[in-house]
């Protein structure tokens, strides 16, 4: 867990520190050296097929697929502990209710709604993550309720409830902080998930849009080239894996460790 | 089983028609439509291509029709591929999904039930530790990375394989097994963990007690309630890889459902996609009801 703590660090680093290390803009063409290999023309990685610079667009590619998984983590995490403590928390029929919404949304074919959703609202990257989000809060509230609904019984929270503290208070107070852990591990789970959602529409042509780009652009770019050069495909794809696999890591162990 | 059977397909029946009726809206809340290509059509055209498709109604009547045509099994027109309806592009691209899915599907269930036992049976040992290691990196890795990578290596260089287009068998090896990697990696570590489990259990103990060969208990008594959690991790699997299938039908252009359907959004094509939208539904629906049923198969207690 460590190292794979220690590898995501160095990449967020790097995504974040090494444009401003990289003699090159991720979007500036040098017209002397397409396609060029790794090493040769000053470029550390080579360049693409229009002769922009690998390593800086690799660099920006990871910030804004991370930027993007993490805000729309960050969505769901807060759609998915709302609706999982409130049905929790209340119980009864609006919890038999609201977790029967939950169970049909599961039904839905999942990527099919995203992409519906790309094309209904255009391709503004603010929705992407918007619309990622909004459909991958159902696990999280799963995991919510079931934790509240054991955190109800237990004798600190029916202390307060007996003392008259109002429901909002022990919600905010007993409850939520008592569910940040196990919220934390799957927020971690659901950014890969998110990551994988964002590269496949990216890879797609219906996430993130030129000229901006990210690692499933990335890797598209690569396959589309690759039998001239490798580096292109092999590059973002390998960051990527590492990526996925680190918070994997992480968000397993994390999980088994509170669970 | 015969009334969790009944129960099943009459909760899908609601699931199914907010599926469609959530998908119709939103199809038509899309800026844009089939006939807004790169070239202006003439007014008049328009206007009789609209009446033509009955898109000039109120939205509610368009649903009506829509919903009484699905329940006769006519899915209507494709609006771009003009002269083929969409049962017609079904037709043509369901069996290559499918194909493509459900060998996936067996590959994967193979390999990670295999890799599972063999890592149990040795549990500790280094082949043990690397087998779990290699299962984890295979749950991340990404079709659309694998799909590429694998068709620059066996199909650019080496030239053992094809790396597109769809023909004979040598086609599907390439897709199918990029499909497969991440499914087998996860049945893996689900197969071993459930395994642990099993093996702590006071009837495990009992037949081992007994003197039981340590593989037949593991075959006998460990491997079937073992397999319980990778029965129900399939269900929701079989429906990824149907979604997954839409890159790999992408990279390997192959002419299965996923790239009518991308190729569909993209266009406005409304019952075409609705049409697919459906048709997955409807798929996942049936993969969850089977693995429900699968799960009560391996398990008595599950069963209500």
């Amino acid at each position: 867990m460590k190292a794979a703590l220690i590898l995501l660090g160095l990449i967020v680093a790097a995504a974040l520190l090494g444009p401003l290390v990289v003699p090159f803009a991720y979007d500036s063409i040098d017209w002397d050296a397409i396609r060029a290999g790794p090493l040769t023309h000053g470029h550390l990685l080579g360049t693409d097929f229009v002769g922009r610079d690998l390593l800086a667009r690799a660099m920006v590619g990871t910030r804004i697929t991370l930027a993007v998984a993490l805000a729309a983590a960050l969505v769901a995490l807060v759609i998915g502990v709302a609706w999982g403590a409130v049905a929790g928390w209340i119980g009864g029929r609006v919890d038999e209710a609201m977790m029967r919404v939950v169970d049909a949304a599961y039904a839905l074919p999942f990527m099919f709604v995203v992409i519906l959703l790309m094309v209904v609202f255009g391709r503004s990257i603010l929705l992407v993550f918007l619309g990622i989000g909004a459909v991958e809060w159902l696990t999280m509230a799963r995991i919510v309720r079931g934790q509240v609904m054991g955190l109800k019984q237990r004798p600190f929270v029916l202390a307060a409830e007996a003392a008259g503290a109002p429901p909002a208070t022990i919600v905010a107070r007993h409850i939520l902080p008592n569910l940040a852990g196990i919220a934390l591990a799957y927020l971690l789970l659901t950014v890969p998930q998110v990551v994988m959602i964002e590269s496949f529409l990216s890879f797609l042509g219906l996430g993130v849009q030129e000229p901006l780009t990210s690692l499933g652009i990335l890797v598209k770019d690569g396959a589309d080239d690759m039998d001239v050069a490798v580096a292109p495909l092999l590059v973002p794809g390998g960051i990527l894996i590492a990526i996925l696999l680190c918070l994997t890591i992480a968000g397993e162990r994390l999980r088994d460790r509170l669970a | 089983m015969g009334a969790l059977l009944l129960r099943r397909l009459l909760t899908a029946i609601p699931t199914l028609a907010i599926v469609i009726i959530l998908s119709f809206l939103l199809m038509r809340v899309a800026p844009g439509g089939p006939f807004d290509g790169e070239r202006a059509l003439d007014p008049a055209t328009r206007a009789a291509l609209m009446q033509a498709y009955g898109l000039d109604r109120p939205l509610s009547e368009q649903i009506g029709r829509y919903l009484w045509r699905l329940a006769q099994g006519d899915f209507g027109p494709s609006l771009v591929y003009r002269d083929f309806t969409v049962t017609d592009l079904v037709r043509q691209g369901l069996p290559v999904s499918l194909t493509l899915g459900g060998l996936a599907l067996l590959l994967a269930a193979v390999l990670g039930i295999g890799a599972g036992l063999y890592a149990a049976a040795r549990a500790g040992s280094l082949a043990d530790r690397a087998l779990m290691t290699t299962a984890t990196v295979l749950t991340v890795l990404p079709t659309f990375v694998t799909g590429p990578a694998l068709a620059l290596l066996f199909g650019l260089r080496a030239g053992w394989l094809p790396v597109s287009g769809w023909g004979g068998p040598a086609h599907l090896v390439l897709p199918v097994v990029a499909l497969a990697l991440p499914v087998a990696g996860a049945v893996g570590k689900l197969t071993r963990a459930g395994l642990a489990t099993a093996l702590s259990q006071d009837h495990v103990r009992t037949a081992r007690a007994m003197g039981l060969a340590p593989v037949r208990v593991l075959l006998t008594h460990a491997l079937r309630p073992a397999l319980v959690p990778v029965a129900s991790y399939l269900g929701p699997a079989a429906a990824g890889l149907l979604t997954g299938a839409v890159v790999i039908e992408t990279v390997f252009a192959l002419p299965g459902l996923g790239r009518y359907f991308v190729q569909g959004a993209l266009n406005r094509d409304y019952p075409l996609v609705l049409g697919v939208v459906i048709l997955y539904a409807g798929l996942i629906i049936l993969f969850n009801l089977i693995a429900d049923l699968l799960y009560g198969w391996l398990d008595p207690r599950t069963r209500g």
